[in-house]
């Protein structure tokens, strides 16, 4: 493996990652840190979607719903192992979006953005009308916490650790599956169909399976979700919710799988330590950010940073030729 | 002794009303270059269109070593050796040329998700045989030196070569040429004409559109004709030259 630049920078931020939530850190940034990572995991999915693949998805907040209600139900009603009840919820999710995958990608484009706009709607209504399942708008309270043998992560300064390790191993497998044969062909099929197709790549078969693997990591981070907060309830997974994932891809930079924490990073901490203040018009400012990240910085807010850092080093250097 | 590698019966095309091919009969010999010409509208990239399999046929049939692609999807026409490459080279703008020609070798590699996933020894194994013969394919083809060059930073000569490499990349028997000269300058034609030669001498059976009269007339060994759908003419150069059907259809006829 070659040493890039950024790898320090990385090893940095991890380093920061494990000191962060210990009492002795400065301010306390663990619960924030902790919806970061769950945000992260569902951001990474649809930017293997939308960035590398270029499918649209404007409905994923839906799977992260199902992964969350199904952790709920199973593991609170059903009195089911809340990790059972994780890895039902994960093939479910996956299971469902299989099923719909076939369907929904016969459309490209706008009708695809529409189509999965619907299918939020439609399971977010789901979730409120099926009362005797999801509690309706109520939504469930006294979810378990996960546990390991005796160990139970009954605390945020243990469940950060929990949550941090998914995110970072869903991180890592993206990481991989991009830069492998599977994420050749996903970046095949954004860059032409039918060339893709002319080489022998099952577009279709593609589209899908990759549309599966983002609702699993979606259906993932609503179990942990649920685990953490122990309390769902319908509106966390409102449409609203999937088009501030699509905000989050687009800041973090579609085609980049690390830039997802950057994203999720910067819309969770705006959402709960400044958004707070301005109650409904949270929504005008998302959107004014995705309007002003998509018309200056259209490969996210993450890769307009690296390039102006290389623009300085760039101009730095230029200067001190001159001279 | 040639053989024949693909042969088409009676091959029908129609849009609705507009019958773009029609009944056409051909047998492509597996060790000639073929060359399918005709004026606009004749129909000879729907023929393409249905030879891959992006169109399926409304009449008659297509026979790949005596073996029918009837209902066989276009990938997996590839794994059985079809490869063909588009008038504008529709390569992959978010890819570097190496890349796109790695991309090619999909169907002749075989490690999935889990895999990749994981980083396990397969993948490790089949990564590096990828890429070594994509560097090959790029050699082949003279742009070993911009191998981490984005495919579409190059000028249109390299990237219809590069097209070219990355169809032969999925290892075919058969590989099929649309307008492979179009927009190409004296050199680049040249440039061509051997890469298509060295095509033929690798066992690979060739057959292309063009419209560039000297460059089909220079390399190939058989022109087919067609006209609004029809075959109207086979032969060599020198037959096709001298056929009367064939000076009417780009000339057009007397009036009286």
């Amino acid at each position: 493996m070659r040493l890039k630049w950024y790898y320090p920078i990385i090893g940095a931020l991890v380093a920061l990652l494990i000191v962060m939530p210990f009492d002795w850190f400065p301010g306390h940034y663990t619960t924030l840190m902790i919806f970061i990572a769950i945000n992260t995991m569902v951001t990474v999915g649809l930017c293997l979607l939308l960035g590398y693949t270029g499918q649209v998805s404007l409905g994923h907040a839906a799977f992260y719903g199902i992964g969350a209600y199904f952790s709920a139900i199973l593991s609170k009603t059903y009195s089911l192992n809340p990790w059972l009840a994780m890895l039902i919820a994960a093939i479910a999710t996956g299971a469902f979006a299989y099923v719909i995958g076939y369907p929904i990608f016969r459309l490209k484009g706008n009708y695809l953005a529409v189509a999965t706009l619907c299918l939020g709607v439609i399971l977010y209504i789901l979730f409120r009308q099926l009362g005797q399942f999801t509690g309706g708008p109520d939504g469930i309270s006294g979810i378990p916490y996960l546990s390991i043998g005796g160990f139970v992560f009954d605390s945020s300064f243990k469940r950060y650790f929990l949550v941090w390790f998914f995110c970072l191993s869903v991180l890592f497998i993206s990481q991989n599956i991009v830069n492998s044969r599977t994420g050749r062909a996903l970046r095949a099929i954004h860059g032409s169909e039918d060339a893709a197709e002319s080489i022998g790549i099952n577009v279709d078969r593609f589209k899908v399976k990759i549309f599966v693997l983002s609702a699993v990591y979606a259906s993932l981070a609503g179990s942990l979700f649920a685990h953490h907060v122990t309390h769902v309830s319908p509106s966390t997974f409102s449409p609203m919710a999937s088009v501030i994932v699509v905000v989050m891809a687009v800041i973090g930079g579609l085609a980049s799988i690390w830039g997802a924490i950057f994203g999720a990073g910067t819309v969770v901490t705006l959402k709960y330590e400044v958004l707070l203040e301005f109650g409904e018009l949270e929504i005008v400012i998302y959107g004014l950010i995705l309007m002003l990240v998509m018309i200056f910085m259209p490969a996210g807010l993450f890769v307009w940073l690296k390039e102006l850092y290389e623009r300085l080093r760039l101009r730095r250097v230029r200067r001190r030729a001159e001279t | 002794m040639s053989q024949l590698i693909l042969e088409t019966r009676e091959l029908s095309k129609a849009f609705g009303g507009l019958i773009a091919v029609d009944k056409v009969d051909m047998a492509i010999d597996s060790d000639k270059i073929t060359a399918i010409i005709g004026p606009n509208g004749a129909g000879k990239t729907t023929l393409f269109n249905l030879i891959t399999g992006v169109y399926p046929a409304t009449g008659g049939d297509i026979f790949l070593n005596g073996k029918s692609l009837k209902r066989i999807p276009v990938h997996k026409r590839v794994s059985l050796g079809i490869a063909r490459t588009f008038q504008n080279a529709l390569l992959f703008g978010n890819m570097t040329a190496l890349e796109n020609i790695m991309t090619g070798l999909h169907s002749r590699s075989s490690y999935g998700f889990l895999e990749a996933a994981l980083r396990l020894p397969k993948a490790h194994r089949e990564e590096e045989d990828i890429m070594l013969k994509a560097t090959k394919y790029l050699n082949l083809v003279g742009l070993g030196t911009n191998a981490r060059q984005n495919a579409l930073s190059l000028p249109l000569g390299q990237q219809k070569l590069l097209a070219i490499a990355r169809a032969l990349a999925t290892e075919p028997r058969l590989i099929l040429l649309d307008e492979p000269g179009a927009g190409l300058n004296t050199l680049e034609k040249r440039e061509l004409s051997d890469l298509i030669h060295r095509i033929r001498d690798m066992g690979i059976s060739v057959i292309l559109v063009e419209h560039d009269m000297p460059l089909v007339m220079g390399i190939a060994e058989r022109i087919i004709v067609l006209d609004t759908g029809k075959k109207i003419a086979e032969g060599t150069a020198a037959e096709i030259q001298k056929d009367p059907k064939v000076i009417a259809a780009y000339l057009g006829e007397d009036e009286d």
